[in-house]
């Protein structure tokens, strides 16, 4: 197959959350020898930018969207150890922390954050549900993470964010990492309010503002 | 099926309460704990949200169990007290019922997404919710409401779990939000069809709660109506919550801009009102001057 032929029936295996599909369509990529990181951006990421359209147009809902994330990863993992192997680390996206706040167990919007990132590739680092504020940074620092992913579906426990940004402030390390808060009661306000690098709406919203903060977009 | 509460709804407008979790809340419930446990630990602070929605006008409270299915409750390690906690939620608001008027049992979203999208099984939530079931009835409630579901699926297994133990009427509200094509649930399920199936399983009332404001309800009761001769229930949210720099949160819609819509709600058909997330006593109190004016 050509890139012309290929790249299309990747996006559109992305899009139908046709996992085999994707995987044979990277497998062949990968026998071919194809630029991979072109087939990343021209195969697989006008897929998964597709279905983020189709998100928010109302035409996606959720079964969809986890669908296409399955898919997308399923790809990626065929291509991400021969990605990392020529480029020496890790590729495209960087490193993410991701978790919902101490007192908090809610978790189902966090998986959903944290499976669009890795599906729009980055390497997410997910702590779970009810994670102590001091762990994100723990985590961060261990593995040199750039972005800090903080959710939160009460209105009590959204005091942690603004009470997470307090501490980085304390230890002297606000300015090495963003920050972005999500969740029910979160919005655009309260991020600036609390000194967040910002706010998404959804995962797709999510992985556009990563994107553009990680300075891909 | 004949009951009093199903009697009444056909003579006028029936009053359900508001939110109970930020109520206990401002009672010093501290963040991130199970409002159910108060069930046990501080039932006279949950007796007196129901006492004060009952003043407030309600003809029906909800009980203190919405997160009391044990599936729900195994995420803080208490699920082997689900049914003392669900049976004492029951007999708390019953405690606090004047003659005449009622309890409804509440049972919200188990938490868990059935498969392929997650690992819950269809079987295993119909038992979640029948043990729940089994607990509100023993504790005295007229009636069941599985509550803000997200996916027509787990609200039919939730309906044939309560059915399945207690002869009592189940309401089933889902939470659709407003899309361009229509109301929807989260996973999809569009209002109308939610509203066919769940008639067909058996429910004696359906309805929607949670996420819309109380602006966009209508579109979403006209929606039920025109697929179900059932009774509709609405219960909107006053707008998203807000934080202050006080570190208090707030909700953004008034008791005044949260009813000044609901005349529309009943227009299109709603028997039963109340409220959900950041309503209170005041907007029950505002309610019940509209439905019985």
């Amino acid at each position: 197959m050509t890139k012309n032929e290929i790249f299309p029936r990747m996006s559109e295996a992305i899009v139908s959350g046709d996992r085999a599909a994707a995987r044979a369509l990277a497998e062949e990529a990968l026998r071919s020898g194809l630029d991979l990181l072109e087939v990343v951006e021209r195969g697989y990421v006008p897929g998964i930018q597709k279905v983020g359209e189709l998100w928010e147009q109302g035409e996606y809902f959720l079964p969809e969207l986890i669908t296409s994330a399955e898919a997308m990863k399923a790809a990626m993992a065929v291509l991400d150890p021969e990605l990392r192997l020529r480029a020496g680390g890790s590729r495209l996206g960087g490193r993410v922390v991701i978790g919902t706040v101490e007192g908090d167990i809610h978790d189902i919007g966090k998986n959903l954050v944290a499976s669009m990132l890795q599906a729009g590739g980055f390497e997410v680092f997910d702590l779970g549900a009810g994670v102590k504020l001091e762990r994100f940074i723990d985590k961060a620092e261990d593995v040199g993470a750039g972005l800090i992913c903080l959710s939160a579906l009460l209105t009590t426990t959204m005091m942690n964010q603004r009470r997470f940004i307090g501490l980085l402030r304390e230890k002297g390390l606000r300015d090495k990492y963003k920050v972005l808060v999500g969740g029910a009661p979160a919005s655009r306000k309260w991020a600036e309010e609390i000194g967040a690098d910002g706010y998404a709406e959804n995962a797709v919203a999510a992985v556009k503002l990563a994107k553009s903060l990680a300075g891909r977009a | 099926m004949t009951h009093p509460l199903l009697e009444l709804a056909k003579t006028r407008t029936v009053l359900f309460d508001g939110a109970m979790g930020t109520e206990l809340m401002a009672r010093g419930l501290g963040p991130g704990l199970p409002p159910e446990l108060w069930n046990a630990d501080r039932p006279d602070a949950v007796r007196e949200v129901h006492a004060a929605y009952f003043e407030a006008g309600a003809d029906v409270v909800s009980t203190n169990s919405f997160g009391a299915t044990p599936l729900k409750l195994a995420a803080h390690g208490l699920e082997a007290r689900a049914f003392e906690l669900n049976r004492a939620a029951a007999r708390l608001a019953r405690e606090a019922a004047p003659a005449g008027r009622f309890v409804a049992g509440s049972m919200g979203p188990t938490g868990k997404f059935l498969e392929p999208q997650g690992p819950a099984t269809v079987e295993e939530l119909t038992a979640a919710y029948a043990e729940q079931a089994r607990a509100l009835a023993d504790g005295g409630v007229d009636l069941l409401i599985v509550e803000t579901q997200y996916d027509l699926r787990e609200a039919l297994a939730a309906l044939r779990g309560a059915k399945s133990v207690a002869g009592l009427p189940v309401f089933v509200t889902l939470t659709f939000g407003s899309f361009p094509r229509g109301c929807f649930t989260i996973m999809g399920d569009p209002a109308g069809r939610a509203a066919a199936e769940l008639e067909r399983a058996g429910a004696d009332a359906v309805g929607a709660n949670c996420t819309l404001t109380t602006d966009r309800m209508a579109a979403c009761v006209r929606a039920l109506r025109a697929a179900t001769a059932l009774p509709l229930v609405a219960q909107a949210n006053a707008g998203q919550p807000e934080a202050g720099a006080d570190g208090k949160v707030r909700y953004a819609q008034t008791v005044e801009e949260y009813v000044r819509h609901v005349p529309e709600i009943l227009e299109a058909g709603a028997a039963f009102v109340g409220g959900c997330c950041g309503t209170n006593p005041d907007t029950v109190r505002a309610l019940a001057r509209i439905i019985r004016r």
